[in-house]
Parts: structure tokens; C-alpha cells; sequence
């Protein structure tokens, strides 16, 4: 009997076109829209960070270290002056500048155990003090230079060689592929909030429309009902995702990361939102209401969550309070897949969180949109 | 006002046969407003049982609490021998409701394709099914037409037709007349005519509830207040036949003394220039009135027998009419 409403739910959404509206159209033209904004564009970064005297595979060592977000761009200088002339015209939004013969562990600590120190750095943050996120980013690479010269130290006993560092001109950022990395799976989970939300409306036009009246007149029991309208959001947004998913990664290139992981994460997105948004919906009592709630909670989950912006470029509190929403816990789990390049194992942590909020907040909704069903 | 309560009570069964349906004392109330006040009747194996009553009598939420769409605040119902709300009980009933139910946007084969797999039908017998009920009510020709694209009457008719797909014992019809064009009217009666199943069927229109009910129970203020056939109600509560004469500028005052001699008028009245009898049978008080007015020499333009109704009955029952 689930199957049997939820095909239901899908053959008449397919019918008024709102599933492909929903589904496929909107999806397709937010992954062209994302696609031809980032992918394999020139257009400027958010944030550019030049540093100089570092060699390249220490400086792709440290960007990873630090847990950069995306829309950073770490551009290799060949000069602490050509860093300190890219902040000043404009070119750079910081830079880091290593200074030769300053490459002791020692040194490079210092900024790191203690912020306040005045002995001297084993190199420059260079900031134009215009930019708070530059300033931030470039201390940022330089921690992570020092961690990785402490790490090497550490794991393998050998003295980090000053003379080993050279200069060169070659980028090591990623271009716009890291902000199309990150922004198809953000704008999938938004898409996924909203369609669950929206989805879960028809339970109320329904009722409007006197059909509930009869579904539940016949030998069914409530749960199935409910399970049965459930079902077919789920299909509908775990749709949406793919389809984000295929479009931004064949059409322009994209990379979600692990397939695997991937598509655990899009399960478990999908089932966390449509919880949330079921919830949601059972807190209306008209379509128009659940309409409201829908749109005023997806947007303030969006922000806290940090699919509108970045959550590392907000205070900590946010960082913190974003581990509390369930999209928040979905762009952990695709930033380890496409920003960090971490393996499918790495998201099963945040697919099990999504798993628990789906749970508790589907199984609230359940009590209360089962009263919507049961006599 | 005295109420008079179904002599029947839940407890009897009309036709000799069974109870398919049987309700005891049911009650509900919603806020300080008693919907429901203590209803019972029963309903046999292929009885029609009209629940009779103006518009918020408590027919709609009657009918709700025995389909298991309202929970009863106290009273028994049994379905088939299930108890009502249970899935076996709902299984048993075939639910029609007074608002189309239906997806406009799916055929009418669609939707009874859904509505059918509720009910577990599958396969060539729910396809038999759809064929078979469209049939029934007249439009087979057009299964596959979207519900959108229907005349107000043919909806009606899809509606019943999705009560009636699964073959249930008892056929719950809610006001299925309601803003329907006549021939669609004369359809539907048609079609509940024939079904030979127990049909619960509410109305506020008098002339359906006497044409097509084997048994009436009148309902006022949540009350079931009368019950039994159309003949027995108005025989018991109807009151007696009117004689309506007019006349062209004839002293009714002399047609008024000459009527209140003969046999079997009970009263005469004018009533807005008109001379009206009460008798016990109008027809055969009709040649004596001819005969007297011609003997004092007054032309009579227009002469009217009305024999009471259902609506008489609710009247004198309630005090008000059935359409208030």
C-alpha cells in the first residue's frame, strides 16, 4: 500500500509537471548556471593568497593542512617583493612570505603556540588590512607551512633544510572547479529542503481537496499513508541530487569526490531533509502556511548551515551551531569528499548524523501529520 | 418539542434480513457543540436507509464516525460484524462523499486504478472492476477522459463509482444530489436503485428519500428524532389532506358553512382568498365539495389536493422546515 500512494504521489506530480519543474528543469538550470559560473572560467576568486619561498609540494602540503575553503586561491610567488607588490596593487588579497634562512621550526612555531610573541617569525603575513578573509586565509597557509615542516620533523626525524626551499611561479590552486566542487552539492541540499517541504504539502491539498477523506476511508493504516507520501519525496529528491550531480559533473566537469561516498551522502541528505521538512510541514495547518514555514526555516538553515556562505568564513559560534542543522552535517560530508579528497569511509560519520536527524525529526513528524490521517 | 426516537433503536432489522450496519447511542461533540446526540439505527442486507435532515443535522459526521474517518465520542457501530473503524469494517463500506474526491489531473480509470488498489484489487480483476462500475454508472465512454474535463454531474457519478469499484456490502452515499443537473440526478437514484446492497444514503431532499429509501430516519440538532417507512412517518406525523378551493368573487363565507357540513372535514380556513379542507382523504371528499358549492351556485376555478409529505412530517416534528 506504501508503493501503491507513493506512485500515486509521483504519476499525478508527473501529470501537473511539477516534478519535472522541481525535479529536472530547476536542477538542470542551477548546475548550468553554477557550471558555466565556475567551471573552467578564469573569472576571479574570492580570495587570492600569494606566497613566496616555499617550495611547491610544501605549499600543496600546507594548503591541505589548513583546511582551506573553497574560493581560496593560493598563488606561488617568486618574491617577497612580488608578494608584498601583488597585496599593495590589489592583485593579492594577502600573502605569505617565507623568509630565507628563517626556516627553523623554532621560528615557525612561534606565531602558532604563542600569538603574542615578539621574536621574530620564520616568515611575513602580508595583508593590505582590507581584507579580513585574506588576512585570515594567509594565516592559515602559514600554520599550515609550520604544521607540516613540525609533522615532517616529527614523523620522520629529519631537520627541515632551508636550502630546500625554492621559488617558483607556478600556481597551486584549483581554479573554479573547487567552488563548483563545493557549490553543487550546497545548492543540491537547499534544492532538497525545499522539494521535501514542498512535497509534503500534498498531504494538505488533499486534505483540501476531500481525497484524504477517502484515502483514509479505505483499509489502510495511517503510518502507511504517511510512509507512502514519504516515499515519494524521497524518490523525487534523491532525483534532484543526482541529476546536480550528473549535469555538474559530465556537463562541466565537476568533482563530488568519492562515488560511493557520494552517493551516501545523497541518501543521507535526502532522508534528513525530507524529515526536516516534513516536520516542517506538519507544523501548518493550511498549504499556504506550510508554504511560509517551508521557505522561512529552508533560508535560516541555509545561512546557518552555510550553504550560503562559506561556515569557515563565519564566527566560530556559527562553525559550531552549523554541525546543529542537517545541511550543515551534509556539506561536512561533501566537503570531505570533494574538498579534502577523502574516501567514502571518511563520510559514513555525517551519513549516520543525517541518518539520527531524519530519524527524530520524521519520527515528530510522523505524531503529528499522522493526526492529519487518523480519524 | 417532544423528540420521538427511531422505534427501531440499533437493535432491529428491517426486510427480515440481517444487520449489515448497526449503530448504538452514538455521540459526538465538537467544543461545547453536540454534533451527534445519541443516534441509533441499524441498516439489513440490501436496505436503503435514508438519514433525512436540513444542512448541519449531524448526517455528515453520522456518516464519518461509521467510516472511520471521526472518532465517536461514546457508541457502538458494528460493519458486517466488524467493529466500525477497524480495516475489516472499512473494507465493508463503500464511501461516497458528498465533496468530489477525485484527481482531476488522472482519468478516470486512473483514479479508479488507485482508488481500487486500496482495496486490494490488482490485475484483470481490478481492470474488470473499472470496466464493470464505469459501466454502472454510465461512463464507460469516457474512462479515460481526464476527472477535469467532466460535467459537474459526471463527477458525481466517477465519485460514486470509485464507492462502488470494490463491490462493498454497505454503500455510504453523502448528499450525492447536491448541485447536480437532473439527468445526472436521475442516474444516480437510478444507479443506487439497482445496486441490491445496504445503502446508507443522507439527503436533505424529501423526494429522493421517499422515492429511493426503504426506510427513512429524520434527524434534527444531532437527534434522530423519527424513523421508519415514508408511509408510517407521514401517516404518523404528516397530518392530514389539504383540499385547496378557489373561486372567482363567490362568498367563501357561504362555501365556508356549506363545507363544515359535510362528512369528514375536520376544518375549513381561508387562507389568503382561498378556502382550504382538511380531511383524512382528499379524493374522496372531492365530489361532495363539487356538488355543495354547485348546489349554493358558486364556480370553483380551481380546485387542489395535497396530501401530506415528508416535509409535513418534519415540520410538525421540529416545528420548522426541512430547508431551513
Amino acid at each position: 500500500m506504501i508503493r501503491v500512494i507513493a506512485l500515486n504521489e509521483l504519476k499525478r506530480r508527473l501529470r501537473d509537471r511539477s516534478v519535472l519543474i522541481g525535479c529536472l528543469a530547476a536542477p538542470l538550470l542551477m548546475a548550468a548556471v553554477l557550471g558555466l559560473s565556475f567551471a573552467g572560467s578564469n573569472s576571479p576568486v574570492a580570495v587570492r593568497v600569494g606566497v613566496s619561498g616555499a617550495s611547491t609540494q610544501l605549499l600543496a602540503a600546507a594548503v591541505q593542512a589548513s583546511q582551506l575553503p573553497p574560493g581560496v586561491t593560493i598563488v606561488s610567488m617568486p618574491s617577497e617583493h612580488a608578494v608584498k607588490t601583488g597585496v599593495a596593487d590589489g592583485l593579492l588579497d594577502s600573502g605569505v612570505a617565507v623568509l630565507p634562512g628563517q626556516m627553523h621550526l623554532s621560528s615557525l612555531l612561534i606565531p602558532i603556540v604563542d600569538p603574542g610573541a615578539t621574536h621574530t617569525p620564520g616568515y611575513d603575513v602580508v595583508t593590505k588590512g582590507t581584507s579580513q578573509l585574506g588576512h585570515e586565509y594567509a594565516e592559515s597557509v602559514a600554520a599550515g607551512i609550520s604544521s607540516v615542516l613540525y609533522a615532517q620533523r616529527a614523523a620522520h626525524g629529519i631537520p627541515v633544510d632551508p636550502a630546500t626551499v625554492t621559488i617558483t611561479t607556478q600556481s597551486v590552486g584549483h581554479g573554479g572547479k573547487i567552488n563548483l566542487n563545493f557549490f553543487a552539492p550546497n545548492i543540491a541540499v537547499v534544492f532538497l529542503f525545499i522539494g521535501s517541504g514542498l512535497g509534503m504539502r500534498s498531504l494538505l491539498m488533499e486534505r483540501a481537496a476531500g481525497t484524504l477523506s477517502r484515502i483514509t476511508a479505505a483499509p489502510l493504516r495511517p503510518t502507511q499513508i504517511v510512509l507512502g507520501k514519504l516515499l515519494a519525496i524521497f524518490v523525487t529528491g534523491l532525483a534532484t541530487v543526482f541529476v546536480i550531480w550528473a549535469v555538474t559533473t559530465f556537463a562541466f566537469g565537476a568533482n563530488w569526490g568519492d562515488p560511493l561516498g557520494v552517493l551516501l551522502m545523497c541518501v543521507g541528505a535526502t532522508v534528513a531533509m525530507c524529515g526536516i521538512g516534513v516536520f516542517l510541514t506538519s507544523l501548518a495547518k493550511t498549504e499556504q502556511q506550510a508554504f511560509g514555514i517551508t521557505l522561512l526555516v529552508g533560508l535560516f538553515l541555509a545561512l546557518l548551515g552555510g550553504n550560503l556562505l562559506p561556515s569557515g568564513s563565519l564566527p566560530d559560534v556559527f562553525q559550531v551551531l552549523a554541525l546543529g542543522t542537517p545541511n550543515g552535517w551534509a556539506l561536512v560530508g561533501f566537503g570531505r569528499l570533494d574538498q579534502l579528497r577523502e574516501p567514502a569511509s571518511s563520510v559514513v560519520g555525517p551519513f549516520l548524523v543525517l541518518v539520527v536527524i531524519a530519524l527524530v525529526a520524521g519520527g515528530l513528524a510522523m505524531t503529528r501529520v499522522r493526526k492529519m490521517v487518523e480519524p | 418539542m417532544q423528540r420521538a426516537v427511531g422505534s427501531s433503536g440499533a437493535g432491529a432489522t428491517a426486510l427480515g434480513l440481517p444487520a449489515m450496519l448497526r449503530c448504538e447511542g452514538l455521540r459526538k461533540r465538537y467544543g461545547d457543540r453536540l454534533a451527534v446526540d445519541g443516534v441509533s439505527f441499524s441498516i439489513s442486507e440490501r436496505e436503503c436507509y435514508g438519514l433525512l435532515g436540513p444542512n448541519g443535522a449531524g448526517k455528515t459526521t453520522t456518516i464519518s464516525m461509521l467510516c472511520g474517518l471521526t472518532v465517536r465520542d461514546e457508541g457502538e457501530i458494528t460493519v458486517d460484524g466488524f467493529e466500525g473503524g477497524t480495516l475489516e469494517a472499512k473494507a465493508a463500506i463503500g464511501y461516497v462523499p458528498q465533496d468530489l474526491a477525485l484527481y482531476p489531473d488522472l482519468s478516470a480509470v486512473e483514479n479508479l486504478t488507485f482508488f481500487g488498489q486500496l482495496y486490494g484489487l490488482t490485475g484483470k480483476e481490478l481492470q474488470a472492476r473499472i470496466g464493470e462500475t464505469l459501466e454502472l454508472v454510465g461512463l464507460a465512454d469516457r474512462g479515460k477522459d481526464r476527472i477535469g474535463t467532466y460535467s459537474g454531474g459526471m463527477k458525481r457519478r466517477a465519485n460514486m463509482a470509485a464507492g462502488l469499484l470494490h463491490r462493498p456490502k454497505l454503500l455510504v452515499l453523502d448528499e450525492p444530489t447536491v448541485g447536480v443537473d437532473p439527468q445526472s440526478r436521475n442516474a444516480i437514484l437510478e444507479t443506487v436503485g439497482q445496486l441490491g446492497i445496504a445503502v446508507l444514503y443522507t439527503t436533505h431532499y424529501m423526494e429522493e428519500a421517499a422515492k429511493l429509501c426503504d426506510r427513512i430516519g429524520i434527524i434534527d440538532d444531532g437527534q434522530l428524532i423519527a424513523e421508519g417507512t415514508a408511509d408510517a412517518l407521514i401517516s404518523a406525523h404528516g397530518g392530514l389532506d389539504k383540499v385547496h378551493l378557489s373561486c372567482d368573487g363567490a362568498d367563501l363565507a357561504e362555501l365556508n358553512a356549506a363545507c363544515r357540513q359535510l362528512d369528514n372535514i375536520h376544518g375549513v380556513h381561508e387562507v389568503d382568498g382561498h378556502l382550504e379542507l382538511t380531511t383524512d382523504h382528499g379524493p374522496a371528499v372531492l365530489p361532495a365539495v363539487v356538488a355543495v358549492a354547485a348546489r349554493i351556485g358558486v364556480d370553483l376555478t380551481g380546485v387542489e389536493v395535497r396530501s401530506p409529505n415528508l416535509e409535513d412530517v418534519f415540520l410538525s416534528l421540529t416545528g420548522k422546515e426541512l430547508r431551513d
